[in-house]
């Protein structure tokens, strides 16, 4: 078949985000997660409208394709994801462009901090295990489980400046 | 220039998940300048050292009990807050001026809101607080009902010139989310992106300012 005419073509913009995860996310579960998340906010007639596509994820972060009105869906569909598999998320949007090479070249040239795993036992600010570490980030798995059920998630979060004895 | 940001209603550690540098960290990451920490009132005594917290959000389960509460959290507190959801306590948050911020008025069956409660909120200078944090916490159902009571409430506060303040309400840091992204949740609702600004950024600093001076006619 004749390839459509570049003037007939879809324009894009090409957004890169972060993602935040208490376990490794894969790529199929994150493009399922945004999918239904634009579904539950656009519903079937809006993400054909959108026309989203993860275009590349490496765990950390990536960049997803969205036609070029609708940017803005896409970051309120990204900022409604709060869970993938039961797994609680953050996907925050880093720049939008209009090709992938700018897109790349500007926003996910970040030195990712990496994620060590550490054990260590840890009372303040709570008892239990310190268990990943982060940047200053750290992540306690606590003994009482009433506050992360409150919360939501599996593990409290502190800083180095909270428990320096960490360092 | 970058408006300020601020997200008002945070909740730390021992109420939430995180403790507050942790909050600010990531906070300042996405791109607020400033954090509002807010304990709900069972939650108060936790906090050993008050200071850290900016305010408080007042649970009570009749009027007379947030009277009683308002009375009592008006001298320690600073930026007061109140959890709307049933009418009466609604409407009893707006008729106090020392309250600072309506919480999530619609949480109860209805929208929490009408022309006569605005009206009085306006005349006191109690701010609504939109609480987006049910778009990633709530199931598709309690979503769309909320965001419904939501687009209401915004039609009301506009119309008699009740300052909006847009909160994640987060209980973690995953809960944060960025200001611009808040601002995209924002445009569903029927806000311009002024409107939104605004939101986030002065309505919130208002809210700090009015509970500051407060605090130094109280001194």
């Amino acid at each position: 078949m004749k390839p459509l005419r570049p003037t007939l073509r879809d324009s894009f913009r090409y957004v890169a985000f972060t993602l935040s995860s208490e376990q490794p996310v894969r790529t199929r579960d994150l493009q399922t997660g945004i999918s239904d998340a634009a579904k539950s906010l656009f519903g079937d007639v809006g993400v054909s409208k959108l026309g989203i596509k993860v275009v590349m994820f490496d765990g950390t972060k990536g960049l997803v394709r969205c036609r070029y009105q609708h940017a803005s869906e896409l970051q309120a569909t990204f900022a409604s994801i709060g869970k993938i598999e039961n797994n609680r998320v953050r996907v925050t949007v880093v720049g939008t462009s209009g090709t992938i090479k700018a897109a790349i070249e500007k926003y996910l040239q970040i030195d990712e901090k990496i994620r060590r795993i550490i054990s260590s036992c840890v009372t303040v600010p709570v008892s239990g295990k310190a268990v990943r570490m982060r940047g200053k980030e750290i992540d306690i798995i606590p003994e009482e489980k009433e506050i992360v059920d409150r919360a939501d998630v599996q593990f409290i979060g502190i800083t180095i400046d909270d428990n320096e004895r960490l360092i | 220039m970058m408006p300020d940001y601020v997200d008002i209603s945070v909740h730390a550690f021992p109420e939430g998940a995180d403790t507050p540098k942790r909050l600010n960290l990531v906070a300042k990451s996405l791109g607020f300048t400033a954090i509002g920490l807010i304990a709900h009132s069972p939650y108060w005594s936790q906090f050993s050292d008050s200071n850290t917290i900016s305010g408080i959000e007042i649970v009570a389960h009749s009027v007379r009990d947030l009277r009683k509460k308002i009375a009592f959290f008006s001298d320690t507190a600073g930026v007061i807050c109140v959890h709307g959801g049933d009418e009466q306590i609604n409407r009893a948050a707006c008729s106090d001026d020392r309250v600072d911020l309506l919480m999530h008025p619609e949480r109860g069956k209805r929208s929490g809101l009408n022309q006569v409660t605005a009206k009085i909120a306006q005349k006191n200078g109690v701010a609504l607080g939109l609480s987006f944090g049910y778009f990633w916490k709530k199931g598709q159902v309690a979503r769309s009902r909320v965001l419904a009571f939501q687009h209401q409430n915004v039609i009301l506060c506009r119309k008699f010139g009740v300052p909006i303040v847009i909160t994640s309400d987060a209980y973690s840091h995953f809960d944060l989310r960025a200001p611009r992204q808040l601002k995209a949740l924002a445009r569903l609702l029927p806000l311009e992106d002024e409107e939104a600004t605004a939101a986030l950024s002065s309505a919130p600093q208002n809210v700090i300012k009015r509970s500051t001076k407060k605090e130094e006619q109280r001194v």
